[in-house]
């Protein structure tokens, strides 16, 4: 069926849960669209070290694959580089830390924040503004920056903070502190671009990993301040989480997100499904996003895309009416689509050209 | 058809240790062995320690399991097949990685390798009887995502903990995973780490696509396949 909205009057639409021709679709194709631009060969380390490179590859996507959304997600290690950490940039892979920054806890102490006009945050803004611009009158668009706790991990390695969380509490409230600061002016910077929202990647409110007094300890608190900023600096705050046990309560009751992008874990005892999610109320007043396997971008037919994309908006349309709701899902993958050379680009039109034809809701 | 053993466990659980005891027996039975570590931030040492004894390391890293680790790690298993040829591949993996997520991970490699099919060991997951009380109190949430996943806990570190610190660690999987095989022993000398061989070697854990499927289905129609 053709589509008889636009992508920004759906996007709003659904934001504010008003009936819409279709459901809206974000893949999380990213780094991806690199792949899109010029001769396709850009390699990743180009892509997210250069604010006009980084910036063609969402409008080449755009134009590539007609989405309702774009959101500036580059790689989970810009502030951890800018901190002073090695990060490994390999022409297709994703750039990751390989010698943390943070090693001792006098090095949680002493940390000051990144300079948000250089290195790859600076990238990061200047590379949000020009897709902003290019893209902002035909799509939703937002920033992404991680949170402060999962900047810490990156900067210092997992297992070491959580084991500082109880040893060093201190030391490590120090840290977050400071990676506070910085995010705060990144948000500011963010502001600037004027972007419609910013997503905030809260990657460690999961059940699996700490309960919801660390949480709020540990995280809780920094993000409630930052998401306020996030507001008062014109964006919609948004979160997305990946985790197979989130904090639902916390992120989207608590917290009030306007967009929360997550996954599913079949096999994972509690995790929750599209289904289970709307049934009790997340979605009552955010938008959520999810969660077709972001594997399946590289790994399955088109066929079996299509079908498990017909059987999520088969799913998520049931819960829906069922919930009195008329547009408060976005078809999306509960991460990022890989972005290595193997992802199939006609995956990612599938899903969105399936959400097209079958997207439609009517209760 | 090839075999992979996750030894998981936390940070200072003993899991180096262990994991160069176990494949040492393992070679010694006559097994090509190669190793993966996924211990971001730790990894060159690790990878030192195990290339000291003459196994064939590899080194995985990333972003987040579900999606850039997967792929890196489905394809770094390809190439040690494609390359060295291992029967077994143990892998080592990060203290906040889930046993379900690498399995998946790992079963996408047959499609990079020339008709091999991928079984997996039971999943051992170490946890260190000496600090138990502290993984408790500091890091509970996963260190109970890891003994929730195991097919075998293997309480470590038993020759220099306390009885009660031995009981408490007891106490504490079974709680989470009743089903769990309880093992006992000490990596460092060389306690226990024949009979997780022999696990290794004579048993098999699930695979993710099956157990993925059973649970669609049963999702689908509300029963079990």
């Amino acid at each position: 069926m053709a589509d008889t909205m636009n992508h920004l009057e759906r996007g709003m639409a659904s934001l504010q849960n008003k009936p819409v021709d279709r459901l809206v679709t974000y893949p999380l194709a990213m780094g991806v669209c690199r792949r899109l631009v010029g001769d396709g060969k850009m390699t990743y380390r180009d892509w997210a070290s250069d604010p006009k490179k980084f910036a063609s590859a969402f409008i080449e996507g755009q134009k590539h694959f007609d989405f309702d959304f774009a959101i500036g997600l580059m790689d989970l290690s810009v502030a951890a580089g800018d901190m002073g950490s090695t990060v490994r940039m390999d022409d297709q892979n994703t750039p990751f830390v390989t010698d943390p920054a943070l090693k001792t806890v006098e090095d949680y102490e002493t940390l000051t924040p990144p300079d948000v006009k250089k290195g790859r945050s600076k990238v990061l803004v200047d590379g949000t503004k020009l897709f902003v611009d290019a893209l902002g009158s035909q799509v939703i668009t937002a920033a992404f920056l991680e949170g402060p706790l999962l900047s810490l991990t990156q900067a210092a390695s997992a297992e070491k903070v959580f084991m500082d969380m109880y040893n060093n509490p201190s030391a490590v409230h120090k840290a977050l502190k400071t990676i506070t600061e910085y995010n705060a002016n990144m948000v500011r910077g963010m502001g600037t671009t004027k972007c419609a929202g910013l997503v905030w990647d809260y990657l460690w409110g999961s059940y699996s990993c700490l309960g919801d007094k660390e949480y709020e300890e540990f995280e809780g608190k920094y993000a409630r301040g930052l998401n306020e900023l996030t507001g008062k600096e014109g964006m919609a705050m948004c979160i997305h989480n990946c985790a197979d046990l989130p904090h639902l309560d916390t992120q989207i009751k608590a917290f009030k997100p306007a967009i929360y992008s997550m996954a599913y874990y079949p096999l994972i005892p509690g995790s929750p499904s599209a289904k289970e999610t709307i049934e009790k109320g997340y979605a009552d007043n955010c938008l959520i996003g999810g969660q077709i396997d972001p594997q399946g971008f590289v790994r399955w037919s088109q066929e079996k895309m299509q079908k498990t994309t017909m059987n999520l908006l088969q799913e998520v349309k049931t819960a829906m009416c069922a919930r009195g709701l008329h547009s408060k899902y976005c078809i999306a993958s509960g991460c990022e689509v890989p972005p290595t050379v193997t992802t199939r680009l006609e995956n990612i039109k599938e899903c969105v050209d399936t959400v097209k034809q079958y997207g439609q809701i009517k209760c | 058809m090839v075999k992979i053993a996750q030894v998981a466990g936390f940070l200072g659980s003993g899991k180096t240790t262990f994991l160069i005891e176990l494949a040492k027996i393992l070679v010694d039975r006559g097994h090509k062995i190669a190793i993966i570590v996924n211990d971001v931030g730790e990894i060159n040492v690790d990878v030192r320690i195990v290339e000291m004894y003459g196994l064939k390391a590899k080194e995985i890293s990333g972003g987040c399991i579900c999606c850039q680790i997967a792929g890196n790690f489905a394809n770094t298993i390809a190439v040690l097949q494609n390359t060295f040829h291992p029967d077994l591949i143990i892998v080592e993996p990060s203290g906040v990685a889930i046993p379900w997520g690498l399995k998946r991970a790992a079963e996408y490699s047959e499609e990079e390798m020339d008709g091999e099919v991928i079984v997996h060991a039971p999943v051992i997951t170490l946890v260190d009887a000496l600090r138990i009380d502290e993984l408790i109190q500091s890091v509970r949430r996963l260190v109970e995502t890891q003994i929730r996943e195991a097919d075998v806990v293997f309480i470590n570190k038993v020759d220099s903990a306390t009885q009660d610190k031995i009981d408490m660690a007891v106490k504490f999987s079974r709680s989470i995973n009743p089903n769990a095989e309880i093992m006992f022993g000490s990596g460092k000398n060389n306690q226990g780490v024949r009979e997780a061989a022999d696990l290794i070697e004579t048993r098999t854990s699930p695979r993710y696509d099956e157990s993925y499927e059973k649970e669609m289905l049963k999702k689908e129609y509300g029963r079990k396949a």
